[in-house]
């Protein structure tokens, strides 16, 4: 490999380094840099968090060799503001409309914000929109971004106050004020580092030997080569497992890395700790492992069947968790029924995309205690579970929970907190793991995706005499949520109404497919998706409106629930009154979209039509923005 | 048929708050700093929900200091109590409502030293906004102060809270128990443009009215609820990952497809405020309810523009255009 | 990940030739770079490891674009943010700032080439139905003897299949002729699964001229993407079309012929439904560039019964 030599300019100061020559700039500015508030969601400029003005012209710098940046004049995040400490008119209107929420796509959205108002200072929310069309944000929604973007231009137009990027007034109470985000300057400025941006000095770089098969028996595993090879300071595999291997958040049925069999494709089987990534990736190559394939399942409803392909040996007939609530007597139920409506539904697989990919250091301290930073959702549960896994008391277990760049569930599960821990005990160094985008979708855990049966009865009048649900649930290769994710399904499956005769089952079921986890709801959205799209199904036949027939069967202070809980405030009322003012909804039974009087107008956008920068002339004149 | 037709649909939620099933628990530690600032230790972080900016209002609150002035220790289970993770839509309820247990708790050490040095009840003292006073009188200090004559009279005001919230498991056999001590409800309606042509549906419009308890900071509950129905959208319309035997076919954001802000639909948010009785702030949750109405008022919605009931999501262009064709059969045969 | 023993930026065509010439094999040349490092990741590619790349983007003689005897040559380095910004490119190329504001996002537009959208050779690429529409050739060079030798070729013969090109090795394709379409309307239609930084399920672009009363068809271009292993152009359509008084009946009729044309293996029943009312819409928005007002829905619920 032949180094190349790089001059630029970077925030206004000359830099020259040497640096491999498919270096891409984004590792130049982060690695070489040190400048780490650019940040990569995801390799392959597909959401923006990269994004950095080269030659005034803004780029996503993990689509661009430095090499093609040599001799340019580079702006990044940290360079946006006049002076350290400083943030601009679009920052601090970000910090003021509460645009930033993880915070990680926010340096790539500030970048991207300022370019738009740079090429038009005048745009318009549509063409402003498009102009960040190519950043994914997960958390926020736009909807703030957009506020704030909007501000930001009136204030540099001069259209608008500085007083609007100021803090609201106190008021009586802090309580119920729009108190600005505490961590935005940080997060705004790209000041924030993630785990993936912290360094400690001496640190090795970790990689992971995934499984290719969906389901195979491991027969050997050959680390010699890879231990040999120059720069690897060590490989982990189960055999360095000191304790009892296995975490999940209800049965701890995961080794942190295969041990001797492989459940789905991406599972981790060993892991490398060397100088650099480079290393690490070739000594991956180095292990040796022989595979007997095994026949996998891939169906939910497949692996529950007689002479399926078992892929625990305390689950013969692959089912997770069943979750059954019974309540009244439904066929009684059915029999007193006007209408009885027989349905069903599925749900998919989705993917958190957390605009952060799992990233952790792990280190062993001055007092033999074994330390992990990362974006933990629950470091109270890992320290538990790796204390046992490498058989230290509690105390010699300590979890950092570094800022999570968007979670949502994902980071729950203990998925590579483990192998990192193993790797700084064995090598005695400081490690860290960064995971590629690609990994992170392969091998974490997805929501899970539901096949939903859905029976209801209900009188002519709307009122559901029962309902019989059945919920079945991939939760793939390992338990991690699935046990959780069935209760609460079940439990709020049949939605905030006042039903006499219920009877609900969620399975959840072992496949070798991508696990399903922990996903904002727990099951809840799977299971009301059903409910919800029934409910209209219903009204339709009944010719009842959408409000109504929610009305006439929701739950009212002091209902017993589907579980027989007895409740105090019920406030669905006043929610489904609110939503139906405010919305303007003309009332009528669903089918009927081209007659209604209440479509657009307030509270509603003009349809996306692409080219918003072309309506109007656009501005000739380039206004300073920082 | 005309190419582009509207249509609204409206769906109704609720949702637990804590953990399912069991008891809740979380701790916290509070003291009253030099400089009239205050100090919280917890164990948890931001996950990007805002709950720094949360906990920092209502120990401001709680211990008559400013929002700025709260210095939040957190994220290590070495260095600060048990708060237990970041979901379940707990960390207002579990997290902020043990930081106020810990704050009053740090409050009453130096309000009895307070009242003790001014000569008043101790239940007359009152602070806000980094000053302290007698309430019915004109006695009055600036917090810097107060703490510095709290520590010279020999007291550092600490103070510890830890807050539970009483779920219990459900029976193994018919399911029944009362798996949380607080509910949160909530309703969405969906405009819709469908088109007849490429089967694309964008959302016009969302009116979002959500149950929250209270309130802490409006601005970053109706953050919460823009993130969970742009969340909802996504699986609503585009999000799949696709598996094939084991084997994903969606390896990255080329493929697994996201929202972005030209599929964001105008997010017009109500918030409700029905006080939970069983804990001192009153606030219940947000993160997770928000989008649990969002994917079938879409569903509702696309049915009430062109007819076509999507019963597994998510509803993308080609099983539109399919759902369409074969209604269109439908009626022709209907009509033969 | 994508690492490479030597990354070169020759400055001009001669050196460039020579490098490539002289590049082991398995080595790569790089434009834009947007399509290359994504490409070398898990589930393309995975990790690939490259003798040389050779990165055109400093090549004088590729950059920028001219205007002569009625023809625009576009050089290979030319970027799509360009057919947004360039007054001049917007005229002479009217359709093109409509394919381009479909094309990726802004940040990807200031690196990607149209040159190098049409030598990858994907179904789906969006510049390619615009520059068939454009009777466009594509200029590639060699080294002969140390000379610089260029052939020039249609587009239309140059992609080949999906990845298939009549590109040949050591050759290096230096530019894009298009004809000047000053005074026709353009147009862009493109379906994918949202509506930025997506791939293209299908996509039509459209160029028509018509009379100066806005009566007739004077000229009429037409081109599909993503339904077929090559883009196409449609030259039966605008052979029914030509000449023809422009009636919303015309427009429909002609629209209906391309359906059973669409060839793509998958999700074909879908593209089929997209294509007719696609060229129809291309249309329409072509004659809505060229100043003809547009058509209300029911006007075109007319013409289809």
């Amino acid at each position: 490999m032949s180094d190349l030599e790089i001059h630029m300019r970077v925030n206004g100061r000359a830099v020259k380094r040497h640096t491999p020559p498919h270096t891409r700039l984004l590792d130049f500015l982060r690695d070489d840099l040190d400048l780490t508030g650019t940040k990569e969601g995801c390799g392959a400029g597909e959401c923006g968090t990269c994004s950095v003005f080269v030659d005034g012209k803004l780029v996503k710098s993990c689509l661009m060799p430095v090499a093609k940046a040599q001799g340019a004049e580079i702006q990044t995040i940290e360079g946006l503001a006049p002076k350290r400490g400083e943030l601009t008119e679009v920052q601090r209107a970000f910090h003021k409309t509460g645009a930033s929420q993880c915070g990680y796509c926010i340096p790539g959205m500030v970048m991207a914000a300022t370019s738009a108002l740079r090429e038009n200072p005048d745009a318009g929310i549509e063409e402003i929109k498009e102009r960040l069309g190519g950043n994914i944000c997960r958390c926020t929604g736009y909807t703030k971004i957009f506020e704030a973007v909007e501000i930001a231009r009136d204030v540099i137009a001069g259209r608008l106050s500085p007083t609007a990027l100021e803090p609201d007034p106190a008021g009586q109470s802090f309580i119920g004020n729009n108190v600005r985000r505490l961590d935005a300057p940080s997060k705004v400025s790209g000041r924030l580092r993630y785990a993936g941006d912290m360094v400690i000095p001496g640190m090795l770089h970790m990689q992971v030997l995934r499984s290719p098969h969906a389901h195979a028996r491991i027969k050997s595993i050959d680390v010699s080569e890879a231990e040999a090879l120059l720069g690897v300071a060590c490989v982990v595999t189960a055999a360095d497992v000191p304790g009892e291997d296995g975490f999940g958040v209800f049965i701890h049925d995961q080794p942190i890395m295969a041990r001797g069999v492989v459940r789905y494709v991406g599972e981790a089987i060993a892991a490398v700790a060397a100088e650099d990534v480079l290393t690490a990736k070739e000594a991956l190559r180095r292990i040796k492992i022989e595979y007997d394939e095994l026949p996998g399942v891939f169906d939910p409803e497949e692996a529950m069947k007689t002479g399926a392909p078992v892929l625990h040996d305390y689950a013969p007939e692959n089912v997770t968790k069943h979750i059954p609530i019974r309540k009244g007597d439904v066929e009684k139920g059915f029999a007193e029924a006007d209408l009885i409506v027989e349905e069903r539904y599925e749900t998919q697989q989705v993917e958190h995309a957390y605009l952060e990919p799992e990233a952790g250091l792990a280190y062993v301290d001055h007092d033999d205690v074994v330390t992990v930073i990362s974006p933990s959702q629950n470091i109270t549960h890992h320290r538990h579970m790796l204390a046992k896994i490498i058989d230290k008391p509690i105390n010699k277990v300590r979890f950092i929970m570094s800022p999570v760049g968007g979670g949502f569930g994902g980071k729950e599960d203990m998925i590579y907190q483990g192998m990192l821990a193993l790797a700084a005990m064995k090598s005695g160094r400081p490690v860290r793991l960064v995971f590629t985008r690609e990994e992170s979708i392969i091998s974490t855990a997805k929501r899970h995706p539901a096949r939903i049966t859905y029976k209801m009865g209900l009188k002519s009048d709307g009122r559901i005499t029962a309902v019989e649900f059945k919920m079945i649930s991939d939760g793939g290769a390992y338990g991690m949520s699935t046990e959780g994710v069935m209760r609460k399904a079940a439990i709020l499956s049949c939605g905030p109404y006042d039903i006499p005769n219920v009877k609900i089952d969620t399975i959840g079921v072992y496949t070798n497919n991508t696990p399903s986890g922990a996903f904002r709801t727990f099951g809840a959205m799977q299971a009301q998706f059903a409910t919800e799209s029934h409910l209209d199904i219903c009204a339709e036949k009944l010719g009842l409106d959408p409000f109504e027939i929610r009305r006439r069967n929701m739950m009212r202070d002091g209902a017993i629930t589907h579980t027989q809980q007895t409740l105090g405030s019920v406030s669905i009322g006043t929610v489904l009154d609110v939503a139906e003012t405010a919305s303007r909804w003309e009332a009528g039974a669903p089918g009927r979209g081209v007659t209604r009087s209440d479509l657009g107008g307030e509270g509603t956008r003009e349809p996306c039509t692409l080219g918003a920068r072309f309506a109007p002339p656009v501005s000739k004149d380039k206004r300073e923005v920082a | 048929m005309q190419r582009k037709i509207r249509g609204r649909g409206m769906a109704a939620s609720w949702y637990g708050i804590a953990r399912t099933a069991t008891i809740d628990r979380a701790g916290a530690w509070a003291e009253l700093d030099d400089g009239g600032t205050g100090k919280i230790l917890t164990g948890v972080t931001e996950i990007g929900e805002g709950i720094l900016t949360v906990i920092a209002q209502i120990a401001a609150e709680e211990l008559g200091v400013r929002p700025e002035d709260i210095t939040i220790g957190d994220n290590d289970t070495a260095r600060s109590p048990e708060a237990a993770h970041a979901g379940a839509t707990r960390q207002t309820y579990m997290i902020g409502n043990c930081v106020a247990l810990a704050c009053r708790d740090a409050r009453l050490k130096l309000d009895k030293e307070i009242a003790e040095y001014w000569g008043v009840e101790a239940d007359t003292i009152r602070a806000f906004n980094g000053e302290i006073w007698s309430e019915g009188s004109n006695l009055r200090l600036s917090m810097d102060e107060a703490v510095g004559i709290c520590k010279k009279r020999g007291v550092v005001p600490v103070g510890s809270g830890s807050f539970t919230a009483h779920g219990t498991g459900l029976d193994p056999v018919d399911g029944s128990g009362s798996p949380w001590q607080a509910y949160v409800f909530g309703a969405q309606v969906a405009e819709v443009e469908v088109d007849t042509l490429t089967g694309e549906v964008q959302v016009l419009g969302i009116w979002a009215a959500h149950d929250v308890g209270r309130a802490i900071n409006p601005r970053g509950v109706e953050g919460q609820i823009e993130g969970g129905v742009v969340q909802g959208l996504g699986q609503a319309l585009m999000e799949d990952y696709q598996l094939e035997n084991g084997h994903t076919k969606t390896h990255g954001f080329a493929k697994y497809i996201l929202p972005t802000s030209l599929d964001i639909p105008q997010i017009n948010t109500s918030i409700i405020e029905d006080r939970d009785p069983r804990s001192p702030l009153g606030a219940k949750g947000i993160g997770e309810p928000a989008l649990v109405p969002t994917a079938p008022a879409i569903m509702n919605a696309i049915y009430d523009a062109v007819g076509v009931r999507i019963r597994s999501l998510p509803a993308t262009p080609e099983k539109i255009l399919a759902a369409l064709a074969e209604r269109a059969l439908l009626r022709e045969g209907a009509v033969a | 990940m994508l690492t490479c023993d030597q990354y070169l930026m020759p400055t001009s065509l001669a050196e460039a030739l020579a490098l490539w010439a002289g590049a082991p094999g398995g080595s790569r040349l790089v434009a834009g770079a947007t399509d290359i490092l994504p490409w070398a990741r898990e589930g393309r590619a995975g990790d690939v490891h490259l003798p040389s790349m050779v990165d055109l983007s400093r090549v004088q003689e590729l950059c920028g674009y001219r205007i002569e005897g009625g023809k625009v040559r576009l050089g290979a380095n030319v970027v799509y943010q360009q057919f947004l910004e360039d007054e001049t490119l917007r005229r002479h190329l009217p359709s093109m700032p409509y394919c381009a504001i479909w094309f990726a996002d802004d940040q990807i537009r200031q690196q990607a080439t149209l040159a190098g959208n049409i030598v990858n050779a994907s179904p789906a690429a969006d510049g390619t139905p615009p520059v068939l529409t454009m009777n466009g050739e594509i200029e590639i060079a060699r080294l002969e003897d140390a000379r610089v030798v260029t052939r020039t070729m249609r587009v239309s013969d140059f992609v080949h299949g999906p990845g298939k090109t009549a590109l040949a090795p050591s050759e290096i394709v230096t530019a894009i002729i298009c004809e000047s379409m000053q005074g026709y309307g353009g147009s862009f239609q493109k379906v994918g699964q949202r509506r930025s930084l997506v791939i293209s399920s299908v996509c039509a672009a459209a160029l028509v001229k018509t009379d100066a009363a806005g009566e007739v068809f004077e000229d009429i271009r037409l081109a599909l993407g993503g339904v077929s292993p090559v883009p196409m152009r449609l030259t039966d359509i605008e052979d029914m079309l030509r000449g023809q008084r422009i009636t919303r009946q015309l427009v429909a009729d002609a629209a209906a012929l391309p359906a059973d044309r669409v060839a793509s293996r998958t999700r074909r029943e879908y593209r089929r439904g997209v294509v007719r009312g696609f060229i129809e819409a291309a249309i329409e928005d072509a004659l809505v560039a060229c100043g003809a007002p547009r058509p209300v829905a029911a006007q075109r619920e007319a013409a289809h019964v």
